[in-house]
Parts: structure tokens; sequence; C-alpha cells
């Protein structure tokens, strides 16, 4: 294998195991906040503004893995 | 004119160098500007027509006290304005959040327009390269800390890198400065990568199947555009409410 096809590999291989990793910690994140609202529907207000900052730090990693892909895709 | 004429001439073959079509590529290379500027200043013109417009509708104060009945164009703009002002109030309370409200606004509302814009069949995003969300994400960096500044002094803001105890304060101190120089990094990046991730989608799908199929992903899409001018706007309600916040120390242990 030259040394372009390790590079597509790569690019493709990091974005498929971030958003692996970003998938579960969004999941984890998102059931906890519905269970909450569940046990109580009037708490939705208060979790939505949390879980949204907690979503998007967790999404900033995915789109950090991203970026990277990109870069690695331009040097092929 | 023949300005204009020059424009239609080398739209499409710029069109064909580009990879796709768009309405401001012509504009872009007579200008010699790169196309995300462009179209940011396109956004910039439209924003500042908008404001000048609801200014115009609003200018008899009497009479502005009774919102319109009907879905106009002044209750569009009022309930955006409503929603960033609950969500500021939530976060930061009363006092700080009509001091920092203009800002925010202004924010959520270009941002927004920015990313809707590439909803429009040839159009970018201005907010999909990292130059200009660098640029949003560097100038409300400097913005917390310059009103962290002002509103608890030099001391007290550098204190906020301290952490809460005096001996965890070499190890905070590091912890700290690497999570704020981050921030307007991963600002930039996030809205940046977002947004180009959801072209790029929309794209794939629209030249796999051209009818029909590509509707739910303008869905999605309006939906990403939402979303993430109201993540940026809520990190920036967060991390200016972070520095500016007055502690009273007296009512912890």
């Amino acid at each position: 294998m030259d040394a372009n096809g390790l590079l597509a590999l790569s690019s493709a291989l990091v974005l498929g195991i971030a958003a692996l990793g970003g998938a579960l910690a969004q999941g984890n994140a998102a059931a906890a906040a519905l269970e909450g609202i569940a046990r109580n529907p009037e708490a939705s207000g208060k979790l939505f503004v949390p879980m949204i900052i907690g979503l998007a730090l967790i999404e900033s990693l995915v789109i950090y893995a991203f970026v990277i892909a990109f870069l690695l895709q331009g040097k092929i | 004119m023949k300005l204009f004429a020059s424009l239609l001439m080398t739209l499409p073959s710029l069109a064909f160098a580009a990879g796709g079509f768009t309405w401001t590529s012509g504009i872009a290379s007579a200008l010699h500007l790169p196309e995300h500027v462009v179209l940011f200043g396109f956004v910039s013109v439209l924003f500042i027509l908008v404001g000048l417009l609801y200014r115009l509708k609003t200018a008899d104060v009497s009479a502005a006290l009774v919102p319109d009945s009907k879905f106009t164009f002044r209750n569009l703009f009022e309930f955006v304005g409503e929603f960033v002002y609950g969500l500021t109030r939530n976060i930061m309370g009363d006092k700080m959040a009509k001091e920092y409200f203009p800002l925010i606004v202004m924010l959520f509302m270009f941002i927004l327009m920015s990313n809707v814009l590439g909803l429009i069949p040839g159009f970018l995003p201005p907010t999909d390269n990292f130059n200009t969300t660098l640029a949003l994400g560097l100038f409300v960096f400097i913005y917390y800390n310059w009103h962290g500044i002002r509103v608890q002094g030099l001391v007290g803001h550098i204190k906020h890198f301290m952490g809460p105890a005096w001996y965890l304060a070499p190890l905070m101190l590091i912890i700290e400065l690497i999570s704020h120089g981050v921030r307007p990094i991963s600002l930039g990046l996030r809205l940046k990568g977002n947004m180009e991730g959801d072209h790029l989608v929309l794209t794939i799908f629209s030249d796999l199947v051209p009818y029909l199929v590509p509707i739910p992903f303008y869905v999605i899409g309006l939906f990403v555009c939402f979303m993430q001018a109201f993540v940026f706007t809520l990190l920036t309600i967060v991390y200016i409410s972070l520095a500016c916040e007055v502690h009273d120390h007296e009512h912890h242990d």
C-alpha cells in the first residue's frame, strides 16, 4: 500500500472513529436529558440549555476530526 | 453596462472552473476578493437594510407599543429578539442581559442569516469558511475578556484562572489558559465544520438524485442552520456571563 492509500484510509478512519465516539457520548447525554424530562416534564425548559451546551461541546470534538480528515484528504 | 456584460461573460466559465455555479463568483472575481468575503459583505448589507426597515416601522413609539395582529415582518423580527432575550436572561439574569443583549442578538441574527443564505441554490454560506468563523470567534474572545477586565478589574479577571483553592492555582492556571485559548478556535471550527458538512451532504444527495430526495436534507439543513447560530450565541452568552459574573465569596464555604 502506498502513501496515498494510507492517507485515504486514515482520513476515512478518522471521521468514522470520531463519529462513533461522538455518537455514543451524545446518545448518553440526550438519553439522560430525556429521562430527566420524562420524570419531571416541567423541567424541560431548564434541561434544554445545558443539554445543548453539552451536545455542542461533544460535537466540537467530532468537528475537529472532520477538519483533520479534510486536511488529510488535501494531501492525497 | 460593460462591467455587467463582462460579469455575465465570466460567470459560466468560472462556474465550471470552480466545480459549481454560484451567483456571486462573477462579482468576486471582478473585485479580486475571495467569495466568502463578498458573501459576508452581502449579508452585512442585507442585515443593515433589515435593521433600517425595522427601525422605520417602529419610528412612531406610541404606535409601536401595540404589536401587529397578523404575521408580519415586524412580528418575525420581534419573535427572534424576544427568543434571544429570554435565553440571555435565563443564563445571565436581568441586569446583565440588558447590558450584553445587543451584541448577542446581533451575532445570532447575523449567523442565522449567513447560514440560511447557504440553503438558497447558487449561494454558499459565508460561515462555511474558517476565516469568517475564526473572525467571529476572535471577536467574541476579545469582547468577553475585555468586559471581564472592565467589570472585575485585571486582578479579579486573572483570579478566574486560578481555581477555587490557592494550592490548585498552578495546575488550574495551565488548564484554564488552554481552555480559554481554544475557545475562539473551537467556536470557529464548530460553526465552519457544521455548515460545510451540512452543505456537503446536501450537495452529494442532490448529485445522486436531483429530484425529491434532497428535500429532507434541506429540512435538516434548516435545522442545522438554526442550531449552529443558537449554539454559537449560547456559548457566547455563557462565556460572557462566566467572565463578568460578580462572585460573592461570603456565601460559599
